[in-house]
């Protein structure tokens, strides 16, 4: 039976790798982890930066230049910039949910977590970022076309396909995507979880 | 002798004990060297944060194999990113593509790391971590332990990756004859 014979066979090849695997010092690993800590800090602090500044800059454009020619375009700018702040707000929450300990949780649920997390965060950026996306930006949309029908009806229509077509894409691929995204990452659990119930384990949870 | 000196020299020790384990389990989880490299880094800065939160519940072999497998599980889906997520091979569809599939004409010892290397990266990361740690020489406890599946479950697994692994290794030594 060629089962018997793997170890022999198998074992052998994977033990003579005899490669040398890159080798760190502990010095080294701490300056890598005090990289990563001051990379995050300054990925935290570009986006508050960058997002007061957008606000402030908005803030500006809106109230001093009058640049929105109805309030239906400055509905949908507004809401479009409060829209994003709150996806950004949305990310460095999840991105800051921090995994279960590597060393304190077995291969079967630190898998199942980390299959979790994958489909949370694809299911929510799904329908969040649409949201965000389709509604401001459509309603802007809408209120160009509103304007542009006093000055040309060809562009008015023009303007509004625009609109109709960003919301097909945004509106419906987006989400689809995410969605079957989601589900396969929901198969694998459901995959998981059968293989322990067969085995006759139900316990997923240490 | 302060934590952080005592974290240092325990981190010192696994690494020249476990550093080639290692380098062979980061070749099973990721082909591209680049991104094995980054793993490589990953598992190592992973394993010596641990070592700080040792508490000496289970041991440390045990604990060094769940963070290194844990990492590069975490690191196997982030790649995976959804879209290929669906490309890992359950054990079923692994034994049935076991029998059609066309293996690189080879007999060479070098060659038929690689191609073991390959046949473990197409397996679910928790099949993948079964097989290492099988290859490592762990017993079937311990596997469990690293796991959380229990022994009997694990043999069973074992046995059938096994079977499945040498049927497409034994398939790729006889087209090289």
């Amino acid at each position: 039976m060629p089962c018997d014979e793997l170890p022999d066979d198998l074992r052998i090849p994977w033990k003579e790798a005899g490669m040398n695997g890159q080798v760190f010092s502990p010095n080294q690993l701490r300056a890598e982890a005090e990289k990563m800590r001051a990379k995050m800090r300054r990925l935290y602090l570009g986006l508050s930066v960058g997002f007061s500044t957008a606000v402030a800059s908005y803030a500006i454009i809106i109230f001093n230049f009058h640049i929105f020619h109805n309030t239906l375009m400055l509905i949908g700018s507004s809401f479009s910039l409060v829209g994003f702040g709150y996806l950004v707000i949305y990310a460095l929450v999840k991105r800051s949910r921090t995994s279960p300990d590597p060393g304190e949780t077995n291969g079967v649920h630190f898998y199942r977590t980390e299959l979790e997390r994958k489909r949370d965060w694809t299911r929510g950026i799904g329908w969040r970022l649409p949201m965000v996306c389709v509604t401001s930006v459509f309603l802007v949309d809408l209120g160009l076309t509103q304007f542009l029908l006093k000055i040309s009806p060809f562009l008015a229509g023009v303007n509004l396909s625009w609109g109709v077509f960003l919301l097909g894409f945004i509106g419906v691929w987006f989400p689809v995507k995410n969605h079957r995204t989601a589900r396969k990452y929901q198969e694998r659990i459901d995959a998981l979880d059968s293989a322990m119930t067969s085995a006759g384990q139900t316990d997923l949870t240490h | 002798m302060d934590q952080t000196e005592s974290q240092d020299e325990l981190y010192q020790k696994v690494a020249q004990e476990y550093g080639e384990a290692l380098a062979r389990m980061v070749c099973a989880y990721e082909a591209d060297p680049e991104l094995r490299r980054e793993l490589s880094q990953e598992i190592h800065l992973a394993l010596w944060r641990s070592l700080a939160k040792f508490n000496g519940r289970c041991s440390l072999r045990t604990w060094i194999y769940r963070v290194a497998h844990n990492v590069a599980t975490s690191h196997v889906v982030r790649q995976a990113r959804g879209k290929s997520v669906g490309a890992f091979l359950t054990l079923e569809e692994a034994e049935a593509q076991a029998g059609f599939e066309d293996v690189e004409h080879s007999a060479d010892r070098a060659q038929a790391l690689s191609r073991l290397f390959a046949l473990i990266q197409q397996l679910d990361p928790l099949d993948r971590q079964l097989m290492m740690a099988y290859l490592e020489g762990l017993d079937a406890e311990s596997i469990a332990e690293v796991t959380g599946l229990s022994a009997a479950n694990v043999w069973s697994k074992i046995h059938r990756i096994k079977n499945m692994l040498v049927r497409r290794f034994h398939r790729g030594e006889r087209n090289a004859l």
